[in-house]
């Protein structure tokens, strides 16, 4: 057990990355299979498509603003008791949606108070994988984060199946009764104190320095612009595929493609993030770059062929670039400062996550198709390559890695501490 | 096929006196005559077909036969008002058409007069003409061929189907839930609900508008609210549609659950949460007794108690990057 002040790189570390695939699962795969409970809804409520779609629209952006909540308090308390509250709070808000009688009801409970819930879990417990390995970090990260896909796969049939024997209400409380297991996912990231710790100094500490510190904010622009872009395919490949008269088959059989070549590309990107020296941050430019000429080709291909080869290229490589770019974090900040580090960079992207899908859409209404919708994705995706290439030490071609300390002890250098 | 509805105008007359015509000629041409029965031409059917005439629509199906057929040709026709109805079969062979019997059969009961039949070339035409009124017309009409075989072409007269749910619906004690039922194309005259309590058919009391309120916003389907579901409340609701040509019907099952229903699958897999918690915790106190570490066992991290004069305090100092090689300080 890691009690000393080395990321173990094993052990433990990956008990962790078991907590973090099952959280990454009961989170995000809840929040991506919450399509299943819309149609139910909309018909017991009376309300139009758009007011209930705003459940989990609420969800997700206090997930995404809560996250610094949930990095303050895990500097301060540690991950564990953190992602535990987190979990009961997640729990508690499914259990009273499941005595909505109302649309606001739903808002309050499900987004307000499992989306707190969520915030207080995902991001401690990524920063925390982090800080129990360095030399495996990318891979760890990418098998941690197969638990998105995986799980959208196995919950939107289950929740399928829950409402046909326990209609909306029992399937809330069941899923209430599922998601608690977040509490046992917390239970298992142990405490671990590493030297930069007492270094970090406390939570506001870290983030005033986080915010001085060059390097962060340009990571964090990339991370912005490129989350912009991203998340484009998924929104509205469905309707581009109909535009080109797809049926509805086919394309959704195009969609478990890219899910599948997610999967694959986050394991291979990880263990590459590993294998490969010099800086992380260079695979991710890679990737990102690729992720990026395969969204731009996407309107060019019009044979079916050539858009299912489009589509395995944008699944791999865009699931390649997501455990890169939480890895890339401790090298630019440190271990000491994950927590607050990840939890600010979050907050940030998701203004690019939620600004992305309405400016595409805005995109197709004035253009009247989806290819500038897809080209201006791709130039996003591109200029965050372009930031990334900006940082210190990216074209170091030498084996040891650019030293993180040594931006820790710079930034820390105004806190008169020594240590090295 | 159906000719288009509307008033017939100049072309009204012609029909109905051919239609006379041919059900006083009776059945031309065919050689096994029984003793002439007389067409249904009494004067009252006479003047009932003239009557209803003008504001009927007209139904015109047609089925092709050969002698090889082996398959079963049917049609399924779907009426709701009354009609005339024209029904025409044809049967080509490549033998001899006057060695061909041409028949009529309204649900295995032979039809005596009122169609004809008609040769050109090496098809045989029989058309059979009538009206459909009230739904003892309603049912399966035949047309046989005896050549060596016997070739049978049918035609299904049949009310429109309505269609519930297949799968039951599922509620819970205290909501409100709204059951519809629905068919294609159709005006019924009237709906009516039903609930089956076992076997017993309860009509649904209608006056209780704080319970059951009835609604149909089109007219081929209606929506039955019931609120303030409780347990008894459970079992088929049955939807009734009246049409002048018949009834149809469908079910529609309601579940009213509890609370408690879901609750005990809850309480099993919390509890289930609650041990996993509790031996991950429990084995970490045990390891960390067992390595005789002097830890507080407290779980909140305790970030000033690292103790870098530990012995291990050397490899301490190794930078936090990715552990590729021996460093430099």
């Amino acid at each position: 057990m890691a009690r000393g002040s080395e990321p173990p790189d094993g052990g433990w570390g990956w008990m962790v990355v078991l907590s973090a695939f099952f959280q990454s699962a009961l989170v995000f795969g809840v929040l991506r299979s919450f399509s299943v409970f819309f149609v139910e809804f909309v018909a017991v409520f009376g309300e139009p498509a758009a007011r209930v779609s705003w459940i989990a629209s609420i969800g997700i952006a206090v997930q995404q603003f809560g996250s610094p909540v949930g990095s303050v308090l895990s500097t301060k308390f540690g991950p564990r008791p953190v992602v535990m509250a987190g979990g009961v709070l997640a729990a508690l808000g499914m259990l009273l949606a499941s005595f909505a009688t109302s649309l606001t009801h739903l808002y309050l409970s499900i987004g307000l108070l499992s989306g707190s819930g969520w915030a207080l879990t995902f991001t401690p417990t990524l920063a925390c994988l982090s800080r129990y390995f360095s030399r495996l970090r990318s891979l760890a990260m990418g098998l941690a984060l197969t638990g998105v896909g995986l799980s959208s796969f196995a919950f939107a049939p289950l929740f399928q199946w829950l409402l046909s024997h326990y209609a909306w209400r029992g399937t809330l409380l069941l899923v209430s009764a599922i998601s608690l297991h977040l509490v046992a996912c917390g239970a298992l990231l142990r405490p671990l104190s590493l030297t930069e710790d007492p270094a970090a100094g406390g939570p506001g500490a870290q983030l005033a320095s986080l915010l001085h510190h060059g390097p962060f904010l340009r990571y964090t622009v990339a991370l912005t612009l490129i989350n912009t872009g991203y998340f484009i395919p998924y929104v509205h490949l469905v309707a581009h595929l109909r535009d080109l008269d797809w049926d509805p088959l086919p394309a959704a059989f195009l969609l478990s493609v890219i899910a599948v070549s997610d999967l694959v590309g986050r394991v291979v990107s990880g263990w590459l993030g590993d294998v490969v020296p010099g800086p992380v941050a260079r695979l991710l430019v890679l990737w990102t770059t690729l992720t990026g000429v395969s969204l731009a080709l996407f309107p060019v291909a019009q044979a079916p062929t050539a858009l299912v080869a489009l589509a395995v290229a944008y699944g791999f490589t865009s699931g390649a670039l997501t455990p890169v770019a939480f890895s890339m974090l401790p090298e630019l900040v440190g271990t000491g400062r994950i927590y607050c580090g990840l939890g600010l960079v979050q907050m940030v992207e998701s203004i690019g996550g939620l600004l992305g899908a309405p400016l595409s859409g805005y995109l197709r209404d004035v253009t009247g198709n989806y290819t500038a919708s897809f080209v201006v994705a791709g130039a996003f995706l591109l200029a965050g390559s372009g930031v990334l290439i900006t940082l210190p030490h990216f074209f170091c071609v030498s084996a040891p890695t650019p030293k993180p300390q040594d931006l820790v002890t710079e930034a820390l250098d105004p806190q008169g501490l020594g240590e090295d | 096929m159906r000719a288009p509805p509307g008033p017939r105008g100049p072309t009204a007359p012609p029909q109905p006196l051919l239609l006379l015509c041919l059900l006083a000629a009776g059945r031309p041409g065919s050689a096994d005559d029984g003793p002439p029965a007389s067409p249904f031409t009494s004067l009252s059917a006479r003047e009932e077909i003239l009557a209803r005439y003008s504001n009927l629509s007209l139904e015109s199906h047609n089925l092709s036969l050969t002698e090889y057929s082996n398959v079963a040709v049917e049609k399924n026709i779907i009426l709701q008002r009354p009609s005339n109805v024209e029904l025409t079969c044809q049967f080509t062979t490549s033998g001899n058409l006057n060695s061909v019997n041409a028949t009529w059969r309204k649900d295995d009961e032979l039809i005596e007069n009122g169609y004809l039949i008609n040769a050109t070339g090496k098809i045989l035409y029989t058309q059979y003409m009538f009206t459909i009124i009230d739904s003892k017309q309603m049912g399966n009409y035949s047309c046989f061929f005896h050549e060596e075989k016997e070739q049978r072409g049918t035609f299904n007269f049949k009310v429109p189907e309505l269609h519930g749910k297949n799968k039951p619906v599922i509620t819970y004690v205290g909501d409100s839930t709204v059951l519809i039922c629905k068919c294609q194309e159709c005006a019924p005259l009237n709906w009516t609900w039903y609930h089956m309590n076992g076997s017993v058919q309860v009509p649904l009391d209608v006056q209780m508008s704080d319970k059951y309120v009835i609604s149909g916003p089109n007219a081929n389907e209606t929506r039955l609210k019931i609120m303030h579901l409780s347990e008894e409340d459970q079992g088929a609701y049955w939807c009734h549609a009246i049409f002048q040509l018949g009834e149809s019907e469908d079910h529609i099952d309601l579940a009213v659950l509890t609370y408690l229903v879901p609750l005990k699958p809850f309480l099993a897999i919390a509890a289930e949460v609650v041990l996993l918690v509790a031996i991950i915790l429990l084995c970490e106190m045990y390891t960390q007794k067992k390595k005789n570490r002097p830890d507080d066992g407290k779980e909140f991290e305790q970030i000033e108690q690292l103790k870098s004069d530990d012995s291990n305090g050397i490899e301490n100092n190794v930078p936090r990057y990715r552990k590729n090689e021996s460093v430099g300080q």
